[in-house]
Parts: structure tokens; C-alpha cells; sequence
């Protein structure tokens, strides 16, 4: 099974005249079966931590392996490569491409290098979106669907590549309370059914009770890492 | 999947499509309409020489175009006929006269002689009567192009050039000069309306028997004529197009509006798919963070471009043919070649990738950690 491994992970950034550390070198390892909240106050860095798990941004120190493949010093092509095969991505807002279907910009995920989908792909967007509520939906443009239905079909898309990583960025934050709850569920079933690593970055206490592990940042750094039976009680 | 992708938005950013096609459609039309009309001129400038029937022409010495020799003793003719490469030859004399109209004003026309009864040099495509009408010695024949502004003068109309009696006996189709109108007459009538000297012409045509190497058959000619000048027909039209060309100002006229009409193309092309690709950063910032590369991003910015290049091309060649439809048998002066077609394809192509270059450029920039807030 996949693990994912920070080691002595820190990133800074520079307005050209000064540079300031928004995360502080830090360890973190994430196992699949468990839904990992990442929590803290705006600008604490945990979208940074998240966008370096993600491979999307480079970390200034420290060094990233997946399954002891260090992946810290991947060129652009290698990094988008290791995206396309281990991850899938969930933002805080959908992100679905206007023009195309809800099946198409699920499909995308899986062909974004060229090629048509293939069949496999085709007969598991069909699944996933009837599990997600969305079968009737495949062929609609995403402007019709309702917040949380654009929310469920960036997750189906998410996850039509099986991706051992799902990373989420604040993906209720958008949405009603109701809507928000379906997608916690849904997370909370993937990480723990489909044993994968499910890491969803958050500031909405609605969502902490969905963790298996609640990780809190507060100024670039980790003040808290509590596993399931402390977020429990 | 990344070609569907550059579908999809083009149906759906309508507007921006809509701007970069006009682009690329008024590549298509602007520059195909102004290379149709050149192309036009460029037959009226040669119009004589390229439909002379001839291999050979044989002008005075020094010669820069077809319409600028002085007469040439027409007793070269024996000499020429005596080689055994030549089939015939033929003097042609061309002048200028008035033209009187219906109702007394006079035209400026360039009166072209030629010899019975081969008539070489003469007309060479009739909408009314035949060449036969020239074996009569008052005959002249008018252009239809030309009708309405000689005073629409009908066959067996009688009337004046050079104050020289003529009658019109023949409407020709498509007989139009660089110069102005062509009427064309018989040897002898020419010679009394430009009041030429006996024994001169102003060419001598020369045609080669088949399978005679004309390139020997030029350079005897040439041996034997060393006071004039002998072009074969091909080398004589491209000089005089080339003469109009570079003295008229035609080619830095046309040359301009169609670099403008590029420029203009280019310019709405690239604002077009700049907005179009500024407005779609997120969509491109997304697909790099699930996995897409920047040359994937750079086949559809691409894509984009060939598919509207595609359909503006296709737009802009059937207005383009409509347009040569229309003009095509009016006075307007048009003309394209079949070779212009694939290399206007090719050049607007080539444009409209240059033009989402900058659109390419932006598109790049989107950074897939952008997708995160």
C-alpha cells in the first residue's frame, strides 16, 4: 500500500525583495484507510503543505517520497507524470471545464496527455457518477448542476483513475451544509473502503468529525497531529 | 481527448470564436480578393502576348515590355520564315486611335492589326460573330467589357477611329488591355488609323513547327536578328509583368494592403485568443494539476487555432469564390490561379498560429498550484 512521506519539509516564498517561511520544517507520513484532516486559520500554510503533497509546488527543504520514491527533485513532465497515475484532486471549488460534459471532464482526467479515454475509464465514469447521485447527469453541462452536484462530479473525476492519493482542498467550504455533509461521507467511505490516502485540507469544524487523523497548523507549523480515537472523544 | 477538449471550447467560448474566425476569415477574403484583382491586372498586362498563339516574338532592340517597341522593318518576316524551325510568322502592327462613340465623344482605344487570313495576333475568344468577320477590310471588333463605355455600339455599326471608317463586326470576350481597351482589326486598317509607314510592324510573330527545339530555334532567331530583340512568348509576358509591376506601383500598392490585411487578421486573431485563453487560465491550471504537461496544454491552445483556422478558411474561400463568381464577368478585374488557393491556405495557417502565440504564452503560465485557492 502507498505511503506518503515528508521529510523535513519546509517552503518559503519571496516577493522578489524578501523572503518569508510560510511552513517550517516538519515530518509528516500518510497511510491509506484513514481520512487525514489538515486544520488550521487562514494563511497557517496548510494549502501549501497540501499543494506539496499534491507535487504542485516544490518544497525549499526537505524531501517527499512516495513508497520511498523520492520525488522531491522531479522535473515538470515527471511530476505531472506521477499526478496523472497516483492522484486525484477535489478543490474548493469544482473546477469542472465549461464546454464540456460532466462525463467529458470526467474522462479528461484520464486521458489530459493525449489518446481517447479508454473503455474501462468510460464504464467506470458511468459507475462512479451513478454512485455519486450524478447517473442522469453524464451529458449535462456542469453550469446546470447545483454547487453540490459540481462538487460530486469533481470528485468522481477525482477518482476515475483510482488514484491511490486523494487530495482535497477545503471542498465543502463552497457548498450548504447538506451538500457539504454527502461529500464528507463520501470521502470518509473512499479512504476507508478503498484504502487510500484521503489528506482534505480544512478550516470548517463541520468537517472534523469525518477524520481519522486531524493534523492543526498554525503558522507554518504542526501544533497538533491526534489520531481517531482522540478526535473521537 | 485533448483535441475534444480544444472542440469543446471553441463551440463554447462563442464570442471569442467568433472574433478569431472574423481574423482569420479576413485573411481569406481581404488578401484573396486583393491577389484576385493583382492577378487580373497582371493577365491584362500581358494580355496580348500570353494569347498571341505564338512561341516567339521578335520586337525592336532593347525591349522592356511588350507595349514599349518601336516599329520593326516587316520584311523580317521573310528571313524568319526561312529557317527550318519556323512554322510561320507573322507581323503584327499595334497603335492607338479615337474610337468616336454614338453620340460624338471619343474613346482612347489600342488598335491591333493582324494579317489575313492567318489573323495571328488576333482575337482570341468571341461572345458574338467569329475571326471570320476581320477577313473584311473596314471590320474592327469591341470588347463586351467595353460596350457601354464606346456607346454600346451593335454589330454592322458603323463609325470612326483615327477618323477612319470602321464597322463593328465582332464582340470579343475578355480582349482587355493594361493599357485600355483592345480593338482589333486587320493589318491595314491599323496601318491607316495609327498612320504606320508602309513596311513596318511592331511585331514579328513566330511560331515553331512541332517538335522543334525552341530553345536552338530562339537562339538562330537571335544569330540572324541582331538589330531587334527575340523573346519566346513565356519570357516576354513575365518581363512585361514584371515592368507594370515594379514601374506602376501596383506591386508596393498591393503588396501593402495585403500586408495590412495580414496584420489586421493577426491582430484580431491574437487579442481574440489571448481573451479567450485568459479567461479559460483556471480551466488549463486544472488540467496541468491533474496530470497535464504544457505541450498538452500547447495542443490544445493549437487545436484552438487549427480548428478555427479550419473553419475561417473554409468561411473565407466560399465568400472568396462568391465574390469571383460575381465579379468574374464584370469589368472588375479578377483572376485566381489554382496554385493561390493552398499557399493563401498555408500562409493564413501560418498566421493564425502566430497569432495564438501570445494566447500560448499565457496559457503556459497557468500554474497548476493555482487550482488551490
Amino acid at each position: 500500500m502507498a505511503t506518503l512521506r515528508l521529510e523535513n519539509i519546509a517552503k518559503d516564498f519571496s516577493d522578489g525583495r524578501q523572503i518569508r517561511r510560510v511552513l517550517f520544517p516538519m515530518d509528516v507520513a500518510l497511510a491509506p484507510g484513514q481520512l487525514v484532516v489538515i486544520a488550521g486559520p487562514s494563511g497557517s500554510g496548510k494549502t501549501t503543505l497540501l499543494s506539496i503533497m499534491g507535487l504542485v509546488l516544490r518544497p525549499s527543504e526537505g524531501r517527499l517520497f512516495l513508497n520511498d520514491q523520492d520525488l522531491t527533485r522531479l522535473s515538470d513532465n515527471q511530476a505531472a507524470d506521477i499526478r496523472l497515475q497516483n492522484y486525484g484532486f477535489v478543490f474548493q471549488q469544482p473546477m469542472l471545464i465549461e464546454g464540456l460534459s460532466v462525463m467529458e471532464n470526467v474522462l479528461l482526467a484520464t486521458a489530459v496527455q493525449g489518446g481517447r479515454p479508454p473503455a474501462a475509464a468510460r464504464s467506470k465514469t458511468m459507475e462512479l457518477l451513478a454512485n455519486l447521485g450524478l447517473g442522469e447527469s453524464g451529458h449535462v453541462q456542469p453550469r446546470l448542476l447545483s454547487g453540490g452536484m459540481k462538487q460530486r462530479a469533481s470528485i468522481a473525476r477525482a477518482l476515475v483513475k483510482d488514484p491511490a492519493i486523494l487530495l482535497c482542498d477545503e471542498p465543502t467550504s463552497a457548498l450548504d451544509a447538506e451538500s457539504g455533509q454527502g461529500v464528507m461521507g463520501i470521502l470518509k467511505r473512499i479512504a476507508i473502503e478503498d484504502q487510500r490516502i484521503v489528506a482534505v485540507v480544512s478550516h470548517d469544524a463541520r468537517v472534523f468529525p469525518y477524520a481519522d487523523r486531524l493534523i492543526k497548523i498554525e503558522n507554518g507549523r504542526i501544533v497538533s497531529d491526534t489520531r481517531e480515537q482522540y478526535v473521537r472523544q | 481527448m485533448r483535441s475534444l477538449t480544444a472542440l469543446r471550447m471553441v463551440i463554447h467560448d462563442r464570442a471569442s470564436t467568433a472574433g478569431a474566425l472574423l481574423g482569420v476569415v479576413a485573411i481569406v477574403f481581404l488578401v484573396g480578393q486583393q491577389l484576385s484583382i493583382l492577378f487580373g491586372l497582371l493577365n491584362y498586362m500581358s494580355v496580348l502576348v500570353d494569347h498571341s498563339g505564338a512561341d516567339a516574338w521578335i520586337m525592336s532592340r532593347d525591349v522592356r515590355n511588350a507595349d514599349a517597341g518601336f516599329l520593326i522593318s516587316d520584311r523580317y518576316v521573310d528571313r524568319v520564315v526561312g529557317l527550318p524551325e519556323v512554322a510561320w510568322a507573322e507581323p503584327v502592327l499595334i497603335g492607338n486611335g479615337l474610337f468616336r462613340t454614338g453620340d460624338g465623344s471619343y474613346e482612347s482605344v489600342r488598335v491591333v492589326g493582324s494579317r489575313r487570313p492567318r489573323l495571328a495576333g488576333g482575337p482570341w475568344r468571341f461572345a458574338q460573330s467569329n475571326e471570320d468577320a476581320l477577313l473584311d477590310l473596314e471590320a474592327v471588333t469591341v470588347d463586351r467589357l467595353d460596350l457601354a463605355k464606346l456607346g454600346d455600339p451593335g454589330l454592322e455599326a458603323i463609325t470612326e477611329i483615327g477618323e477612319r471608317r470602321v464597322r463593328v463586326r465582332a464582340v470579343t470576350d475578355g480582349a482587355r488591355g493594361f493599357q485600355g481597351t483592345l480593338v482589333f482589326a486587320s493589318l491595314e486598317k491599323v496601318r491607316e488609323i495609327a498612320r504606320t509607314p508602309a513596311g513596318k510592324a511592331s511585331v514579328i510573330l513566330v511560331r515553331f513547327r512541332d517538335g522543334a527545339d525552341a530553345a536552338a530555334a530562339l537562339a538562330r532567331l537571335r544569330a540572324i536578328m541582331p538589330y531587334a530583340s527575340v523573346s519566346s512568348t513565356a519570357e516576354l509576358s513575365r518581363l512585361t509583368r514584371l515592368y507594370y509591376f515594379t514601374n506602376t506601383g501596383i506591386g508596393g500598392s498591393f503588396g501593402f494592403s495585403t500586408v495590412i490585411a495580414v496584420l489586421i487578421g493577426v491582430v484580431i486573431i491574437s487579442l481574440t485568443m489571448y481573451t479567450s485563453v485568459l479567461s479559460r487560465t483556471q480551466d488549463f491550471a486544472v488540467m496541468r494539476a491533474i496530470g497535464g504537461r504544457k505541450w498538452d496544454i500547447a495542443v490544445v491552445v493549437f487545436g484552438e487555432a487549427l480548428i478555427i483556422t479550419g473553419v475561417g478558411l473554409f468561411v473565407g474561400f466560399l465568400m472568396l469564390a462568391a465574390l469571383l463568381n460575381a465579379t468574374g464577368n464584370s469589368s472588375i478585374p479578377s483572376h485566381f490561379p489554382g496554385a493561390v488557393p493552398p499557399i493563401l491556405a498555408s500562409v493564413t495557417l501560418f498566421v493564425s498560429l502566430l497569432g495564438s502565440i501570445i494566447a500560448l504564452r499565457t496559457a503556459l503560465k497557468a500554474d497548476p498550484a493555482a487550482v488551490f485557492h
